[in-house]
């Protein structure tokens, strides 16, 4: 019965480890996503002159979650009457919780909403370029970082659970 | 909203929604308090000044009642007022609207034209953009029925083709509501007096005849109308005789040469051409430099002058270019305040 019970502690630990391993190596991977939304807001945007919220409904079948949500809610607020940039914070609040990245990637993103459709098309454009630069940036040095992490994740919750284990014995 | 609103008041009350911030509650409070007689035309928005509504019988300030409920007072629109209310209307697509803005207006879902006003910026001799936006017209978008059989009979010839065509008529005189109509029965036909409907094309510069919104037209054009939204006259025409061959072509407010130029091409190329130009009388028409020439030789067979003396869409005279003579004397086509 004991055995059974530390099997438990260490696959528990093990699990929560493999999970937060997994978090981590979503994280450029949404970033990347994101890179490629904005690329696609640019087109809609500089070729297009798409209104946003026709942009947004075009984007958010391209992409997976969580933008996919948030280009969603992003069309809607708008749709409703809200400003872009309000509408673009209001949405970060909501998806935040659902996503893998972290305050610096978040201060970026929410950034690149603070001027959205109030300019022509040519100064959009440059914002947008901008926001794709920075968000590459983000991404070249967490996909570096992502793996390293993610296999230090995966081995220190078996081994916490471990080390549990031993105290508890 | 009222019991008994008016169609065109809730029309009024969608309109309400394009404003923002405080002038959106006083816009629909005014709407509200307007009665169903009067049908709302336009409601103007000027930086500093209060909001003034215009119906068809009259016009006024819209008043805001104080929180002591005392006394009235005015609202006084802001600048930021008029910046919000133009993220709005352009769904914060600000770069969606640069043509517009260059032009000095946008086009709403459902048709409605808003007017603007503010500072330009020139370049090269040509307008960049619109800024610092100061007035804001928003004209609201009706479609009256109007009984136009009898008008349209006098537009025809005895094997029942159409008469190159000029209606003239003075500002917010309904020329274009007229059009519409005539596009309309052109293109859908007329059984009742022998008329075979027939492929219209529709060269709508400023997205008012079709009130086309991505795409989507607001009026009901017919069934064999083809519109090439936003594109210059000059240019527009010459690509629907080539590509889609319609029978008539009809555009709105010829106002130059080249514009001139693409209607007598279109005359030339067999086409009936259906067009509108402001002016008060056929004596002021025929002063017009540029339309002398075009009213004198084989162009137009025949011109519509309209009025608001019976209300916007009075039917003042059907001239025939060749005879002189006024093959239809003033009549009162529909009255918008008895509700047609």
């Amino acid at each position: 019965m004991l055995i059974i019970g530390y099997l438990v502690v260490i696959l528990g630990c093990g699990f929560i480890g493999l999970y937060k391993a997994a978090q981590i190596k979503k994280r450029p991977k949404e970033i990347r996503e994101m890179i490629n939304a904005l690329s696609l807001l640019d087109t809609e945007i500089y070729w297009g002159l798409t209104p946003l919220p026709g942009a947004f409904a075009l984007i958010k079948d391209r992409v997976d979650s969580p933008w996919k949500e948030f280009f969603g809610k992003l069309e809607e607020k708008i749709n409703k009457g809200d400003s872009a940039s309000k509408a673009w914070s209001a949405s970060i609040a909501e998806v935040r919780k659902f996503a893998c990245l972290e305050d610096e990637d978040w201060k970026v993103i929410a950034t690149i909403g603070k001027n959205l459709g109030r300019a022509d098309r040519n100064e959009e454009h440059k914002q947008l370029d901008l926001g794709q630069k920075h968000l590459a940036l983000l991404h070249e040095k967490t996909k570096n970082q992502a793996e390293l992490k993610a296999k230090m994740w995966s081995y220190l919750g078996f081994l916490a659970g471990f080390a549990l284990v031993i105290v508890i014995m | 909203m009222k019991k008994n609103a008016s169609p065109t008041s809730v029309v009024a009350l969608d309109i309400g929604r394009w404003v923002a911030g405080p002038v959106e509650k006083v816009v629909q409070e005014g709407i509200k308090n307007i009665s169903d007689k009067e049908i709302i035309e336009e409601i103007r928005l000027r930086i500093n000044k209060p909001i003034m509504l215009r119906t068809n019988i009259r016009e006024f300030f819209l008043p805001l009642k104080n929180p002591a409920g005392s006394n009235e007072r005015t609202y006084v629109v802001t600048k930021e007022d008029l910046l919000t209310s133009l993220e709005k209307m352009t769904f914060s697509s600000i770069y969606a609207a640069e043509e517009g803005l260059r032009q000095g207006y946008l086009t709403l879902p459902g048709g409605h034209r808003v007017g603007l006003a503010g500072e330009t910026v020139v370049e090269f001799g040509r307008i960049k953009t619109l800024k610092n936006i100061s007035a804001i017209n928003i004209r609201l978008a009706q479609q009256p029925e109007i009984d136009l059989a009898d008008l349209l009979v006098s537009l025809l010839h005895k094997n029942k083709s159409f008469c190159h065509t000029l209606i003239a008529s003075p500002p917010r005189a309904g020329k274009t509501t007229v059009l519409r109509q005539l596009i309309r029965l052109l293109s859908n036909g007329l059984p009742c007096i022998g008329l075979e409907g027939q492929v219209v094309g529709v060269v709508d510069e400023r997205s008012e005849i079709a009130g086309m919104y991505q795409g989507v037209p607001s009026f009901d054009l017919g069934m064999r109308t083809d519109v090439l939204d936003r594109c210059p006259k000059a240019l527009g025409i010459g690509i629907l005789i080539r590509t889609m061959s319609p029978a008539v072509v009809a555009v709105d407010e010829l106002g130059g040469v080249e514009d001139i130029e693409a209607v007598r091409d279109a005359i030339r190329c067999g086409v009936r051409v259906l067009a509108t130009v402001h002016a008060d009388s056929l004596e002021e028409l025929k002063k017009r430099e540029y339309l002398k020439d075009l009213l004198k030789t084989e162009a137009f067979e025949r011109v519509v002058l309209l009025s608001r003396a019976y209300g916007p869409g009075t039917i003042e005279g059907v001239y025939d270019l060749d005879s002189g003579a006024n093959l239809k004397p003033l009549t009162k086509v529909y009255n918008r305040t008895a509700g047609f």
